[in-house]
C-alpha cells in the first residue's frame, strides 16, 4: 500500500536554542510518565538519551572547541544544541525485527508501535541502529516517537514542531523538507558555516530517514551513528552459516550413528 | 449523571497515558547514561583516542539489549534440544534396534528442551501474557519470528513423537513422521539463535555474524552429546553420545577462534568485549572448560568416571559460552566507539566484513 502522505521532520540544529520546549510538549501531549529526576552533570542535558518515555531529547554539546564560522570572546568555545528524535527510517531495524507485527508503517509513512499488540520481546531495542526505541521495565512494552500519529490523523502538526519557538523543528511533506534542508545548507555554506552538513537522506544503510537533521559537526558529536545499517542487510551472511552448520550437523549425526552401529 | 458537567482532572487520551509506572527507583535504578564509562577510558592510549574520535560525553549510542539470563539459558537448552533431535532422527533411520534407546533419550531431551525453552522465552517477555502474539504473524525478515515458528514446530513435533513412540500402525507412523519433522527442525533450532543475535545493531554480535551460527551449532552438538552421555545406560549409547560431543567440542573451539578473528578483523574496538570484562572472563572460562572436556573425553579410555566428568565439563562449558556471548553484546552496546569505529572503517572501506550498505 502506498502511503497517503509522506511526512517527516527537518531539525535544524543551527537555530536550536536548547529551550527543551519540544521535550516538554512531547511529554505533555503524549502524557508520557517521567523517567526519574536525574542530575547528570553533562551541560544542561538531564535527559541524556531518547528512551521509552523520552521521545524528544535535546543534546547540549558544550566544549572547548570553536566552530570555524564563529568568533567567541572567551577563547576556544562552542555550545551547540540538537533536538534528537526517532529517525522513522525507510528500512527500520525495529519494524523489520518485530516478531509480532506490533510495529507498523502508517499511512503517513511513519513508524508506529501498537501498544495493544507489543508483547515486550525487546528485539526492536537491539535492532535499532540509532539506539532510539526502548522498553520500560515497569510497563514491559517498547515505546518510541509516534510522530504524533494521533495529531496527524486530526491534521495537526506534531507537538514538538508546534511548540518549537525558533522553527528549529520543521514538520512537513518529505519532498518539501528535502528542498528546505538543501536551501538552508546552501545558505549556511554561503555564510561561511563550512561545517554544516545534512544527516538522514544520505544514510544508505537504512535507505534514508524521514527525520532529517542539519548538523555542524561529525554525527558522533551528537551521539549519532556515522553509517548505520539495518541488520537485515547483513542477515544473509548468518543464514548461510546456518546452512553450512546444518549440513555439518546432519553429517556428524549420521557418522556418529554409523560408527556406533559398527562397534561391538 | 451528566458527564459533561462533571469536572475531571485530566483526559487520558495521550498515546502513553496507559503506560504502566512503578516508583522511579525501581524503574530507573541508575540512569543508563551515568551507569557506565566506556571500557578502557583510563589508559593513556584511549585518552588520545578520546581526543581524536568524538563521542557524546562517552554515553552509550545504542540501547543495551534488555534480555535477562533466561535468554542465554534458552540458547543453550534450545541448541542442545536441536542437536539432540537431529541425532535422534539419524539414530531412527540408520541406527537399527541397538541404538533405539539412544534415539528415545535424544528425542526426550529434544522435547523437554523445546518445552522448557519456550517457557524461558515467555518468562523473558515484558508482557508474558501476550506470548501468543509471537505466532500472530510470520515475518521472514525477523529471525525471532522465524525462530518462534521453528521452536513451536519443533516442540509440537518432538512432543508428538514422544507421545506416539510406542504406538503401532497409523499412530506409530504419525509418530515417526513427527520425529522426522522434529529432527529436521533441530538444525535451524540450534542455529537461528545466533542469527537472531547477529541480526542486531550490537557491534560484536553483528560483526561476528559468519562464525556465530557455527559456534552455536557446534556448541549445541557438544552439549547434546554431553547430556546424552550423562544419561546413557549402555556402553554403546555412551560411546555414540561421546563421539557426537567430541566432534561438537572440536567445532566449538574452532568457531570460538573464528569469532575472535572475524570481529577483530572488522573492528578491534568492537572485539574488546570478547577478551575484556565479565564477558571476556566468561568466554575464556568457557573455552578452558571445553578444551579440558575435550582432552578428558579423548583420554578417558574405558573409565566411566572420567567420561562423566568430561561430559559435565562440556555441558557447563557450552552453557558459559552462551552467557559470555550474551554479556559481550551488552558490553558492546554500552561502548559508543565500538559502533562508531566499525562504521567509520566500513565507510573508508577498511572493514572487510562491514561493507554491507550496498546490498
Amino acid at each position: 500500500m502506498e502511503p497517503r502522505r509522506r511526512v517527516g521532520f527537518f531539525t535544524d540544529t543551527t537555530v536550536c536554542i536548547g529551550c527543551k520546549a519540544c521535550e516538554v510538549a512531547c511529554k505533555q501531549w503524549n502524557q508520557l510518565p517521567d523517567d526519574g529526576l536525574v542530575f547528570t552533570g553533562l551541560s544542561y542535558d538531564n535527559t541524556a538519551h531518547l528512551g521509552a518515555s523520552s521521545w524528544r531529547h535535546v543534546a547540549f554539546i558544550e566544549r572547548e572547541k570553536p566552530l570555524e564560522s564563529q568568533t567567541t570572546g572567551l577563547g576556544a568555545f562552542s555550545w551547540i544544541f540538537h533536538s534528537d528524535v526517532c529517525k522513522h527510517c525507510q528500512r527500520p531495524g525495529c519494524l523489520e525485527n518485530c516478531p509480532t507485527g506490533a510495529i507498523i508503517r502508517t499511512e503517513f509513512d511513519t513508524i508506529y508501535v501498537q501498544p495493544d499488540v507489543c508483547n515486550g520481546c525487546g528485539y526492536c531495542v537491539a535492532g535499532c541502529p540509532f539506539g532510539v526505541i526502548d522498553r520500560r521495565d515497569d510497563d514491559g512494552r517498547a515505546w518510541k516517537c509516534t510522530l504524533c500519529y494521533d495529531r496527524l490523523k486530526m491534521d495537526l502538526e506534531p507537538a514538538c514542531a508546534k511548540a518549537c519557538p525558533t522553527d528549529s523543528i520543521l514538520f512537513g511533506e518529505l519532498d518539501e523538507l528535502h528542498i528546505k534542508a538543501e536551501t538552508r545548507l546552501k545558505q549556511l555554506h554561503a555564510q561561511g558555516v563550512s561545517e554544516a552538513r545534512l544527516y538522514g537522506p544520505e544514510l544508505d544503510g537504512v535507505d534514508g530517514t524521514n527525520a532529517i537533521f542539519l548538523l555542524v559537526d561529525e554525527p558522533e558529536v551528537y551521539n549519532l551513528p556515522p553509517a548505520p545499517v539495518v541488520p537485515q542487510k547483513t542477515q544473509a551472511d548468518a543464514w548461510r552459516s546456518v546452512a553450512v552448520g546444518a549440513a555439518a550437523m546432519a553429517l556428524l549425526a549420521v557418522g556418529t550413528i554409523l560408527s556406533a552401529r559398527g562397534r561391538r | 449523571m451528566d458527564t459533561t458537567t462533571t469536572p475531571r482532572p485530566a483526559l487520558s487520551f495521550g498515546e502513553a497515558a496507559q503506560m504502566k509506572v512503578r516508583e522511579h527507583e525501581r524503574a530507573f535504578p541508575v540512569p543508563a547514561g551515568t551507569r557506565s564509562v566506556p571500557p578502557g577510558t583510563t589508559t593513556a592510549a584511549t585518552a588520545i583516542e578520546l581526543a581524536e574520535t568524538p563521542t557524546y560525553y562517552g554515553l552509550p549510542m545504542l540501547k543495551e539489549p534488555v534480555w535477562i539470563g533466561a535468554v542465554p539459558l534458552y540458547f543453550w537448552l534450545g541448541g542442545a534440544a536441536g542437536a539432540s533431535s537431529t541425532l535422534s532422527l539419524m539414530a531412527r533411520i540408520f541406527g537399527g534396534r541397538a541404538l533405539d534407546p539412544l534415539a528415545r533419550r535424544a528425542r526426550l531431551l529434544g522435547a523437554v528442551g523445546d518445552v522448557v525453552g519456550a517457557g524461558l522465552l515467555t518468562y523473558d517477555l515484558g508482557r508474558p501474557s501476550r506470548f501468543y502474539n509471537m505466532l500472530r504473524v510470520f515475518n521472514p525478515r525477523s529471525p525471532m519470528s522465524v525462530g518462534s515458528w521453528v521452536l513451536s514446530g519443533s516442540g509440537a513435533a518432538n512432543t508428538g513423537a514422544l507421545l506416539l513412540q510406542n504406538r503401532r500402525g497409523f499412530l506409530g507412523a504419525l509418530g515417526d513422521l513427527a520425529g522426522g519433522v522434529g529432527g529436521l527442525l533441530g538444525m535451524p533450532l540450534a542455529g537461528y539463535t545466533a542469527v537472531l543475535l547477529s541480526n542486531t545493531a550490537v557491534p560484536v554480535w553483528n560483526l561476528g555474524r559468519r562464525s556465530l551460527p557455527l559456534l552455536f551449532m557446534a556448541s549445541g552438538v557438544a552439549s547434546a552429546g554431553s547430556l546424552l552421555c550423562l544419561g546413557a545406560t549402555s556402553e554403546r549409547e555412551r560411546a555414540a553420545a561421546e563421539r557426537y560431543a567430541i566432534a561438537g567440542k572440536v567445532g566449538e573451539l574452532a568457531a570460538t577462534a573464528a569469532l575472535h578473528l572475524e570481529v577483530r578483523r572488522a573492528s578491534p574496538r568492537a572485539a574488546q568485549p570478547l577478551t575484556r570484562g565479565l564477558s571476556g572472563a566468561l568466554l575464556t572460562a568457557a573455552t578452558v572448560l571445553t578444551a579440558t572436556s575435550l582432552v578428558g573425553s579423548l583420554t578417558s579410555g574405558r573409565s566411566r568416571r572420567r567420561a562423566r566428568n568430561a561430559a559435565m565439563l562440556g555441558a557447563v562449558g557450552s552453557l558459559l559460552l552462551r552467557f559470555a556471548v550474551h554479556h559481550a553484546g551488552k558490553q558492546s552496546a554500552r561502548d559508543p566507539r565500538a559502533s562508531f569505529s566499525s562504521q567509520r572503517r566500513a565507510l573508508s572501506g577498511q572493514g572487510m566484513t562491514s561493507r554491507a550498505s550496498s546490498t
